[in-house]
């Protein structure tokens, strides 16, 4: 509080402190005015807005520098959908008080919101027009006009009486009390709205108001709403007008959900489900469309391998000809090899053998034309005699120096290349000493080694066996028979011996036709004539001696 | 019984934006304070107060 003549703060005496002025009037003024404010400020509390009006008018006449009454007065007015006049306690109380005022924030709220704005002016405008409809008779005019009003500005209380005020004029009391309750629930207190209510509820209930102006409780309610008479029970709610209770809302909801469950269950869902089969049946005769299609590519494309595995098949049976052919031309360039060492130098036997040796006939003797198998069986001829005798010398003296590798291959084309008849008993040793190297290669080896050369057994008994029946007469079948004892004395157990392509010419040499070797027909089958030749019979004696210097060294 | 026509009096237009500044501009802001001031000052009232032991 301030002094009012020199603006000092006052303090508790009676008198400024600062220019001496009276200021008990004043104080007592001041308190005046804050008191009607607090009163106000109740009143507005509890929604008694007419109530807090008078107050807080009262207020600002003792002190219209009392800013907080005015600013409440402002917001109260504002409440009621008096605008301007909120407006104008707003403009005066930031006129008084610039600094820090809630006026300032009031107003900026309103005036930031230019359509906020222009639409409470409109409200006014269509009030103040609503006003004239009922001053000049237009009554029905005047209540569309309020409508419109009161949709832009609930609030506005003074619009919403007037609008009561028409319905009661036409005895639409249920309006009328719906209105009013409304005003009611904004300004308890106001004095219009409470005359009009009571008027309203007594034309609603005229028996109750003709007792007392108050209201019982009578068994049955029975007002009217424009044209119709509404009877209820007592305590019943007033339908429209009053909200229905919680229990009731949740078992009207429930209801509703049944009813809807029982709705889609009986009209909706069919429906669904048959259009869901639909769909799977759609869907399902698509996928058989696939199949049917991927099913007859399966079987296209089983069609091509087919096809393909019999293109493959022509193909390798063509390469397997060309391979032959290949065959062939080998062996035709080894024949004409051999055939041109011969021309070169006949006596070069090395050479020649060694180009005769490395044609297979056997594996081209069936697509050879008739010029390679004459020329093959000529040549063959002139230089076998010179080949196994090459061969024999060669696997002899291998023989000897106990090179029994050496020695069998040798000696294995010795006995390829021999004929029986023809050779003798040059044939029979290359024979023996055949299956004494087979025989030799196996006893002279390590104990770890010997079961490499099992087989040896076989063919070295195949080969004495073949000397001494083919060539009884010869000494060398005695030596023969010895071998063969040693080797039953042995008592190895000999495995089956299996075809071997290194010693296939000598196998086919003892005791079976050689069909292999073409034109010479030379194979002893069996009983061979062996005849001692002046010139064999010396190397028969020495192939002896060596024979039974070999057993001697064997027996010692 | 409620007229309406006496009623209807009772109602009167609302004041628009428009007019709000000649609203404030009119309006009597004397103040029971004002008064007082006046009062003492026409009656030469409280300029000094008795100051204590004098």
């Amino acid at each position: 509080m301030y002094c009012y003549q020199c603006g000092c703060q006052l303090t508790e005496h009676d008198y400024c402190p600062h220019c001496g002025a009276d200021v008990a009037v004043y104080k007592k003024i001041i308190h005046i005015s804050n008191y009607f404010y607090n009163e106000g400020l109740d009143k507005a509390g509890v929604r008694d807005l007419s109530g807090a009006i008078v107050s807080l008018r009262q207020s600002v006449r003792f002190n219209k520098d009392n800013i907080e009454a005015r600013n409440l007065l402002g917001l109260v007015y504002y409440e009621m959908g008096e605008v301007v006049a909120a407006l104008s306690e707003w403009v005066i109380s930031k006129n008084i008080a610039p600094e820090k005022n809630l006026a300032d924030d009031y107003i900026n709220m309103i005036q930031r919101n230019q359509t906020r704005l222009e639409t409470i002016n409109q409200t006014i405008k269509k009030y103040n027009q609503a006003l004239t409809y009922c001053n000049q008779g237009s009554l029905d005019l005047a209540v569309i006009q309020l409508k419109k009003v009161l949709s832009l500005n609930p609030h506005f209380i003074r619009a919403h009486q007037l609008l009561a005020l028409l319905y009661i004029n036409n005895a639409e009391w249920g309006k009328a009390q719906k209105e009013l309750f409304k005003c009611r629930a904004i300004d308890v207190n106001n004095t219009t709205t409470l005359r009009y209510l009571k008027e309203v509820e007594s034309q609603i209930l005229p028996e109750e108001a003709a007792q007392a102006g108050r209201r019982t409780a009578p068994d049955v309610i029975k007002y009217q709403s424009g044209n119709e008479t509404i009877i209820q029970p007592a305590g019943a709610k007033n339908p429209g007008i009053d909200a229905p209770s919680l229990p009731t809302n949740l078992i009207n909801i429930g209801i509703g959900l049944l009813v809807g469950a029982a709705i889609v269950g009986f009209l909706v869902l069919p429906a669904r489900v048959q259009a869901v089969r639909q769909a799977s049946a759609n869907e399902l005769k698509v996928v058989s469309e696939q199949s049917d299609a991927k099913t007859a590519t399966i079987q296209e494309r089983e069609q091509q391998i087919e096809q393909m595995t019999s293109q493959q098949e022509e193909l390798q049976q063509q390469l397997e000809q060309y391979q032959s052919s290949e065959g062939s031309i080998s062996a035709s360039d080894a024949l004409f090899e051999a055939a041109s060492s011969y021309l070169e130098d006949p006596e070069d036997i090395v050479s020649i053998s060694e180009a005769f040796s490395s044609i297979d006939y056997t594996a081209v003797e069936n697509n050879a034309s008739d010029q390679f198998k004459t020329l093959y069986e000529s040549l063959y001829t002139r230089i076998r005699p010179q080949m196994m005798a090459q061969y024999y010398d060669t696997g002899y003296t291998a023989y000897q120096d106990q090179d029994y590798v050496s020695a069998i291959d040798n000696l294995e084309k010795a006995v390829q290349y021999g004929d029986a008849e023809e050779d003798g008993s040059d044939y029979a040793n290359a024979l023996y000493y055949l299956a004494d190297s087979y025989y030799l290669q196996y006893r002279e080896a390590d104990n770890s080694q010997k079961s490499k050369f099992v087989t040896n057994i076989t063919k070295a008994q195949q080969g004495y066996t073949a000397v001494s029946t083919e060539f009884p007469d010869l000494r060398i079948a005695n030596t023969a028979d010895t071998r063969l004892e040693e080797i039953r004395n042995l008592n190895i157990d000999v495995v089956p011996e299996q075809a071997d392509t290194a010693q296939s010419g000598e196998e086919t040499e003892t005791g079976e036709t050689e069909t292999g070797s073409a034109g010479t027909g030379t194979a002893s089958s069996g009983a061979g004539s062996s005849t001692e030749t002046d010139g064999n019979t010396a190397s028969d004696s020495t192939a002896e001696e060596a024979g039974t210097g070999i057993s001697s060294g064997e027996e010692q | 019984m409620i007229n309406f026509e006496e009623e209807l009096k009772k109602f009167h237009p609302s004041l628009e934006i428009e007019d709000a500044a000649d609203a404030i501009y009119n309006q009597d802001l004397v103040d029971m304070a004002d008064v007082m001031v006046k009062m003492a000052k026409e009656n030469g009232v409280g300029e000094t107060a008795p100051q204590d032991g004098k």
